[in-house]
C-alpha cells in the first residue's frame, strides 16, 4: 500500500543498511536479508525514548516499510562533523577533545530506565564470542573472565551513547553541536562509554588523542582512571564482532588478555 | 581416589547442594573429638600431597614455582591445623558460671569457595580444612584455568575426611565452572568464601548470601635510611621471587631513602636483580600492564620470561625486575600491582615524602590490604607509629618479607596463618583480619539473668545525739586540721543566732570562718555562684551547711562550683537510666575543702545524701543533681538544734520523712540494707510525729527520735532512691506552691494504692526486681508498726488507715482541693504538669512504670480524694 517514496541521494553503503539525503531527511533503509523488521522498530523505539530527554539530537520523522526493507527518516542535519574540524585544525586538538568530553558528560548526566540495559547487552555479546558465527571466538576461560569482571561492575542508568566519537558530532552553521547515531544507545555506567570512546581513537591508531581524552574525561568527570580502564577489556571483547580489520582485532585481544589484581 | 558426578548446569549443581547439605547436617551432629580427628586426618593427607598438587597446579596454570606452591600447600596444611587444632569449633566453647554466660558454635551450613587461579590447590586445602575444623559442608567453585589441580586437592581432603569418619559428599565440586554455576552456588550457599580478583568478590557481595571476600593488594615497602640494607633487599627479594610474585600482599613498590638509595640500589644488583635502563624500562611496562590491568601472559613468570616476552635481554637467573620510576599515579604501570617479579623503585626525599609516595600506591591499587616498612625499630618508633597511624592496610608489616609476613606465623606470630587476608571496608570486605575458623561459626550466647552489684553508701562520719555538735565540730580542728571554714546558711537562721552556736566553736578552735546567709528556700544558681565566689577568695578547707534542705542543697553546688568552675549543669543534671551507667562523669570533690552538713529540721535527709536541687533564675528550670560525689564528708544531727522548729516545718519535713521511707521501700532499687533502715525511720517517725506536732519544744525526745528518723530515712533513699508520689510532688509543688513535704504527702496514698497493684500495666525495669512485691513489702511495714489483718491486702488497708490518722494528728490536708488549689488552676495545668512528672528521674525507680494517663489519674485523685472515681 506505500508507494516507493523518493529516498534522494545516496550518502553510503554500509554492510546491512543504505544512507540516503532527501532535502531535510537523513533515511536510513536497512536490508532485511540481515536487518529484521523488530529490529528496525527497536532501534526506531530507542531513538525516540532518546529524544524524550532533551538534547540536541536530529528528531526522527517516520518509519515505514520501503518495499521488503524498512526504513527510519530523520532530520538531516547540515553542518562539519568534529572529526572533520580536528583533521583541519590538528594543533587544536585539545580544545576539540574538551568540546568532546563537555557533550558527552551532558549525555550521561541524563537518567532513563526506558532503554536496555548495558550490562545486558555486553554480557550477551561476550557470550556470542562463544557462539560459531562470531568472527572471532573466545575460550571459555577468558569468557568467564570477562562475565565475572563485567558483574562486578556498578550497573547505573546513565544514558549511554554507545558509539560517542568526533565523528558522530555535527556543527551547524550557527555553531550549535548536534550528537547522531544513537542505534547503540542504551543505560549504564559512564565508564563503559568513556572506554568505548577511548577505544575508538586507538582503533583509529591515535594513541595520543585516546591519552589525552582518557585524562580529560577522567578529570572533568571526577572519576578515577582505573574505573574507565577497568571496563576497557570488556569493552574491547564487545567490539571484536564490529571492526573490520585483522589489525584492529589483534588490538583488542591484547587488551583482553589480562587478569584482575588479587 | 574419590569421584563426583559432573556438576555443569544448574540443575546438576542443584543436585550437589542437596548432598552436600545433607552430609552437613549429619555432620552437624559431630562432636569435638569427631570434628578434631577428621581436622587431622585430613590435614596430615594434604600435607603429604604437597609436591604432586603442587606440581599439578603448576603444569595446569603455567604459573608459579613448583617448589614454592610446595611450601604453600605445606603451610596451608601444616600451620593451619597447628593453629586452629586445639580450638573449640563445638557446642560449647566458653563458658562463665559466676558471669552467667555461654558461647556455643554452630557451624553455618554449606560454604561455596571460591578459588583463584594463583594459588589452586593451597587456598582449596585452606579453605576445606577450615570447613572441616567448623562441620561446614563446602562447594568449591574453581577457576576454569585451574579446575583440575584445585578439584584434585578437594578431593584429597575429602577422601582422607571420609576415611577419618566423615560422611560422604561434605565436600562437593563445580566441575564445569562457568559464570551461572558459581553465581548460582554463591545464591544458594549459607556463607561465601571469596578468594580472587575485585570481580569475583564483588559477585561474591552482591549475591545477598554472607560473605567474606578479600581484595586486591598493591603492597609498598618504604626502605628508612635507619633500616638494615641487606636484611631489607633480601626480605624484598625472598617475597617478591615466591611463587614468582603471585602472593597478594606481596611488595609491588619499594620507597627507599634518598640517602640509602645508591647503597640499596648496589645491594639489589649484588644480590641478581635488575634495573631496567633507557627504552627497556618502557617495553617493560607495556608488558606488563596493559590498560591498568596485568597481562595475562606474564602473571606467575620468571624475571627473565617476562623481559623476554617485552624484548628486553637479561641474565636467565635474573630475580626481579626493577624499574625506577617517579610518579605514584595510576598513569604509571609501575605503580599497579604486577603478579610477578617486577617491582617499581621510588627515591624518597625524606621519610614525610616516603609517607606520601606510599599512601598515594596504597589509594590507588591496594585499599586496606598490606603495607611494609623497613628500619630501625628500637630507636624509630615514632616514624613506625607515624606509619601505622597513616597506612589504610589491615596488615603493617615491620622488617619482614611481605608474602610470607602478610600470610602470618612464619615471620610473625600474631597475625592468623591464612591464605585469605580481609582488607576491611576499604578493600570492599567484611572483615578486615586474616581470615579463620571464627568466621565460619555462627556463635550463640547464653545469657543467664544476673543481678547487678548494689552499694550502701553513707558519709564518712555522721554524729548524733543531742548536744553533740560542739564534740563533732572539735573533729575539724583534731581530726582533719581544718583551718579555714565557710559557713552556709539563711538568714532566718543567721539572725536567730544559729550560725553563733557553730563559730563560737571556732573561734575556741582558732579556725578561721566566714558567713554566707544568703540562701533563700529554693536556692537559686545565682545564689550558689555567689557563695562559689566568696569562697574562691576566702580559700576554705571545710564547708559546714547548716539549715534545712536549701542550705544544703546550696552549699552542696557551691562546692562543685567551688572545686570545679568549668563545669555544665545542663550535662550534670542529664537524666540516667542507671546511676553506674550514667554518660556523664562528675568530676572528683574533695581536692580543695570537705562537706559537713548539720540539718536544722527533721525531714530532708539532705545532710546524709548525694542529691542537690538547684533552680537557674533566667529560666526557670531546675538542675536535680545526683552524684555520690556530692555525698557530704560528715553530717552533724543535733536535736537540740531543732527543739523550736514551727509547727509547720515540722509537719511539712516529717511527712517528707515518711515519703522518703515508703518510696525507699517500694524502689526498685531497695535492698535489705535500705529496707531495714526506711522499716526503723517509719517506726519512728509514726510514733514521734504526732508528738513532736502537739508538743514542739517540750518534748525533746520526740525531737530526738525525730531528728534520727529523718536522718536514717535519708540514709535508705541515698541508696534506694525515691518513686513517683516525688515524681508528682516535685511538680504540683512547683506549679501549685505547695511546700514539698506537703505535696509529696498529698500523694502518698494514691501512689501506694497504685504501686500495691499484683497486676500492674508495666512493671518498673531492673534485674533483681523479678515480680511485682510492693504489697507485700508494705504488708511487713504494716506488721512493723502494729496494722493486723487476715492478708497482706488487709494489712496494706490498716496500714493506709494509719496513715490517715498520723496526717490528721498533724492536720495535713488530705486532698489538694482541700490544700486551697483551686480546680480551674488546677485542671489547666494538669496534663503539662503529668508529662513532666513523667519526666522526673524519680520516675525511673518507681516498682510500678506508670503510664502518663496513670500519672494523670493519680493527679485527680490526689485532687479530689475518694470522691474521685478512677477511670478504667
Amino acid at each position: 500500500m506505500f508507494e516507493k517514496v523518493d529516498l534522494g541521494e545516496l550518502l553510503v553503503t554500509r554492510t546491512n543498511k543504505k544512507i540516503y539525503r532527501n532535502k531535510n531527511l537523513l533515511i536510513k533503509v536497512f536490508d532485511h536479508e540481515k536487518v529484521g523488521k523488530s529490529t528496525v522498530l527497536f532501534e526506531a523505539l530507542n531513538q525516540s525514548y532518546v529524544e524524550k530527554v532533551g538534547l540536541n539530537i536530529p528528531k526522527m520523522i517516520a518509519i515505514f516499510p520501503y518495499g521488503e526493507d524498512w526504513a527510519i527518516a530523520s532530520e538531516f542535519i547540515e553542518g562539519e562533523t568534529l572529526q572533520e574540524k580536528m583533521e583541519k585544525d590538528p594543533s587544536n586538538y585539545k580544545k576539540y577533545l574538551e568540546l568532546l568530553v563537555k557533550l558527552q558528560l551532558e549525555v550521561l548526566s541524563k537518567r532513563t530506565m526506558e532503554l536496555p540495559k548495558l550490562k545486558d547487552k555486553l554480557n550477551a555479546k561476550i557470550s556470542f564470542l562463544g557462539k560459531e558465527e562470531s568472527l572471532v571466538n573466545l575460550e571459555a576461560t577468558t569468557r568467564y573472565d570477562l562475565h565475572m569482571r563485567l558483574e562486578s561492575m556498578p550497573d547505573h542508568n546513565k544514558l549511554c551513547h554507545g558509539d560517542f566519537n568526533p565523528s558522530n558530532i555535527v556543527c551547524t552553521k550557527d555553531n550549535k553541536y548536534y550528537i547522531l547515531d544513537w542505534a547503540h544507545a542504551c543505560r549504564g555506567n559512564a565508564s563503559a562509554d568513556a572506554s568505548s570512546t577511548y577505544l575508538n581513537f586507538i582503533l583509529n591508531h591515535n594513541q595520543k588523542y585516546a591519552d589525552e581524552y582518557l585524562k580529560l574525561f577522567c578529570k572533568k568527570a571526577d572519576i578515577a582512571i582505573q574505573y574507565v580502564q577497568r571496563w576497557i577489556c570488556v569493552v574491547s571483547a564487545t567490539l571484536l564482532n564490529s571492526v573490520h580489520t585483522e589489525e584492529q582485532r589483534e588490538l583488542l585481544l591484547r587488551n583482553i588478555n589480562v587478569v584482575e589484581s588479587m | 581416589m574419590i569421584e563426583q558426578q559432573k556438576v555443569s548446569t544448574p540443575e546438576e549443581l542443584d543436585e550437589l547442594l542437596k548432598k552436600v547439605r545433607q552430609a552437613q547436617k549429619i555432620f552437624a551432629t559431630f562432636s569435638q573429638e569427631q570434628v578434631d580427628k577428621i581436622f587431622y586426618h585430613a590435614a596430615l593427607k594434604a600435607n603429604e600431597m604437597r609436591i604432586p598438587l603442587a606440581q599439578e597446579a603448576v603444569k595446569e596454570t603455567g604459573m608459579g614455582v613448583i617448589e614454592d606452591k610446595v611450601i604453600k600447600n605445606h603451610y596451608a596444611a601444616e600451620f593451619v591445623y597447628n593453629k586452629y587444632k586445639d580450638t573449640p569449633t563445638v557446642g560449647v566453647i566458653e563458658e562463665n558460671k559466676d558471669l552467667g554466660y555461654q558461647r556455643i558454635a554452630e557451624p553455618l551450613g554449606v560454604v561455596a569457595a571460591i578459588i583463584p587461579t594463583t594459588n589452586p590447590t593451597s587456598t582449596a586445602i585452606f579453605k576445606t580444612l577450615m570447613c572441616l575444623k567448623t562441620r561446614n559442608g563446602c562447594i568449591i567453585s574453581p577457576h576454569p584455568r585451574a579446575k583440575n589441580s584445585t578439584i584434585h586437592a578437594a578431593q584429597i581432603v575429602l577422601q582422607a575426611a571420609i576415611e577419618a569418619g566423615a560422611p560422604e559428599n561434605l565436600i562437593g565440586w563445580i566441575t564445569d565452572p562457568s559464570m551461572v554455576l558459581s553465581s548460582t552456588i554463591m545464591k544458594e550457599a549459607d556463607c561465601i568464601l571469596a578468594t580472587g580478583g575485585p570481580g569475583m568478590v564483588t559477585a561474591a557481595y552482591s549475591s545477598g548470601k554472607p560473605a567474606i571476600g578479600v581484595g586486591p593488594g598493591n603492597t609498598p615497602a618504604i626502605f628508612d635510611k635507619t633500616c638494615d640494607i641487606k636484611l631489607a633487599v633480601y626480605s624484598v627479594i625472598q617475597s617478591k621471587t615466591f611463587d614468582n610474585g603471585m602472593i597478594c600482599a606481596s611488595e609491588q613498590s619499594v620507597i627507599v631513602d634518598k640517602e640509602i638509595y645508591n647503597e640499596v640500589k648496589q645491594e639489589f644488583l649484588y644480590r641478581g636483580c635488575y634495573f631496567l635502563k633507557g627504552e627497556e624500562l618502557d617495553k617493560v611496562r607495556k608488558t606488563v600492564i596493559i590498560n591498568g590491568s596485568v597481562n595475562a601472559k606474564i602473571v606467575g613468570q620468571s624475571a627473565y620470561t617476562i623481559a623476554k616476552l617485552s624484548g628486553v635481554e637479561v641474565p636467565e637467573e635474573t630475580k626481579i625486575l626493577i624499574g625506577e620510576v617517579k610518579d605514584c599515579s595510576p598513569f604509571e604501570e609501575f605503580a599497579h600491582e604486577k603478579l610477578s617479579p617486577v617491582l617499581a623503585m621510588y627515591k624518597a626525599e625524606d621519610f614525610e615524602d616516603a609517607l606520601n609516595k606510599a599512601d598515594e600506591l596504597v589509594h590507588h591499587g591496594g585499599y586496606g590490604h598490606t603495607s611494609a616498612i623497613y628500619l630501625n625499630e628500637v630507636t624509630e618508633q615514632e616514624k613506625l607509629n607515624k606509619f601505622a597511624l597513616r597506612m589504610k592496610t589491615c596488615r603493617i608489616l615491620v622488617n619482614s618479607p611481605a608474602a610470607q609476613g602478610g600470610i602470618g606465623d612464619i615471620y610473625n606470630f600474631m597475625l592468623a596463618p591464612s591464605l585469605t587476608l580481609g582488607c576491611g571496608s576499604w578493600g570492599g570486605n567484611s572483615v578486615s583480619e586474616n581470615v579463620g575458623v571464627k568466621q565460619l561459626l555462627n556463635v550463640k550466647t547464653v545469657a543467664v539473668r544476673r543481678e547487678n552489684m548494689l552499694w550502701f553508701r553513707v558519709p564518712e562520719k555522721l554524729f548524733f545525739k543531742p548536744g553533740c555538735l560542739k564534740d563533732a565540730l572539735t573533729e575539724l580542728k583534731e581530726v582533719y586540721n581544718k583551718k579555714r571554714v565557710f559557713i552556709v546558711t539563711d538568714k532566718f537562721l543567721y539572725e536567730s543566732g544559729f550560725t553563733k552556736k557553730v563559730t563560737s566553736v571556732l573561734d575556741a578552735l582558732n579556725i578561721e570562718h566566714t558567713v554566707y546567709s544568703d540562701v533563700a528556700p529554693d536556692p537559686t544558681l545565682a545564689c550558689a555562684k555567689e557563695g562559689a565566689n566568696l569562697m574562691l577568695s576566702f580559700k576554705p578547707d571545710s564547708i559546714i551547711a547548716i539549715g534545712g534542705g536549701s542550705p544544703m542543697d546550696a552549699a552542696k553546688i557551691m562546692w562543685v562550683l567551688y572545686e570545679h568552675p568549668e563545669v555544665n549543669f545542663k550535662d550534670m543534671a542529664l537524666d540516667f537510666m542507671d546511676i553506674r551507667k550514667r554518660i556523664y562523669r562528675f568530676p572528683k570533690m574533695g581536692s580543695k575543702a570537705n562537706l559537713v552538713c548539720i540539718p536544722t529540721t527533721a525531714g530532708t535527709g539532705s545532710e546524709v545524701t548525694p542529691f542537690a536541687i538547684i533552680t537557674d533564675e533566667t529560666n526557670g528550670l531546675k538542675y536535680p543533681l545526683a552524684d555520690y560525689e556530692l555525698l557530704p564528708n560528715m553530717a552533724i544531727v543535733d536535736s537540740d538544734l531543732m527543739l523550736n522548729i514551727p509547727k509547720g516545718l515540722t509537719k511539712a519535713s516529717g511527712i517528707d520523712a515518711i515519703v522518703h521511707s515508703f518510696e525507699a521501700i517500694a524502689s526498685i532499687m531497695a535492698s535489705p540494707f535500705t529496707d531495714g533502715m526506711a522499716y526503723e525511720a517509719l517506726h519512728l517517725l509514726f510514733e514521734n510525729l504526732p508528738i513532736a506536732y502537739k508538743e514542739g519544744a517540750a518534748n525533746p525526745k520526740a525531737r530526738e527520735n525525730m531528728a534520727h528518723a529523718a536522718t536514717i530515712a535519708g540514709l535508705a533513699f541515698a541508696n534506694a532512691f525515691l518513686g513517683i508520689a516525688h515524681s508528682l510532688g516535685h511538680k504540683l509543688g512547683a506549679y501549685h506552691h505547695i511546700p514539698h513535704g506537703i505535696a509529696v504527702g498529698m500523694m502518698l496514698i494514691p501512689v501506694m494504692k497504685f504501686n500495691a497493684s499484683e497486676q500492674p500495666t508495666k512493671m518498673g525495669t531492673f534485674s533483681q526486681y523479678d515480680h511485682p512485691i510492693c504489697l507485700s513489702k508494705y504488708a511487713r511495714v504494716a506488721e512493723y508498726l502494729g496494722c493486723t489483718g487476715k492478708d497482706d491486702q488487709a494489712k496494706f488497708n490498716n496500714l493506709l488507715k494509719k496513715i490517715v490518722q498520723v496526717q490528721e494528728a498533724v492536720e495535713m490536708p488530705m486532698t489538694i482541693q482541700e490544700y486551697g488549689v483551686k480546680e480551674e488552676d488546677f485542671l489547666k495545668t494538669l496534663d503539662e504538669m503529668t508529662v513532666e512528672a513523667f519526666n522526673d528521674q524519680c520516675t525511673g525507680c518507681n516498682p510500678r512504670y506508670p503510664l502518663i494517663e496513670e500519672m494523670k489519674q493519680l493527679y485527680l485523685e490526689a485532687y479530689y480524694g475518694k470522691n474521685y472515681k478512677a477511670k478504667k
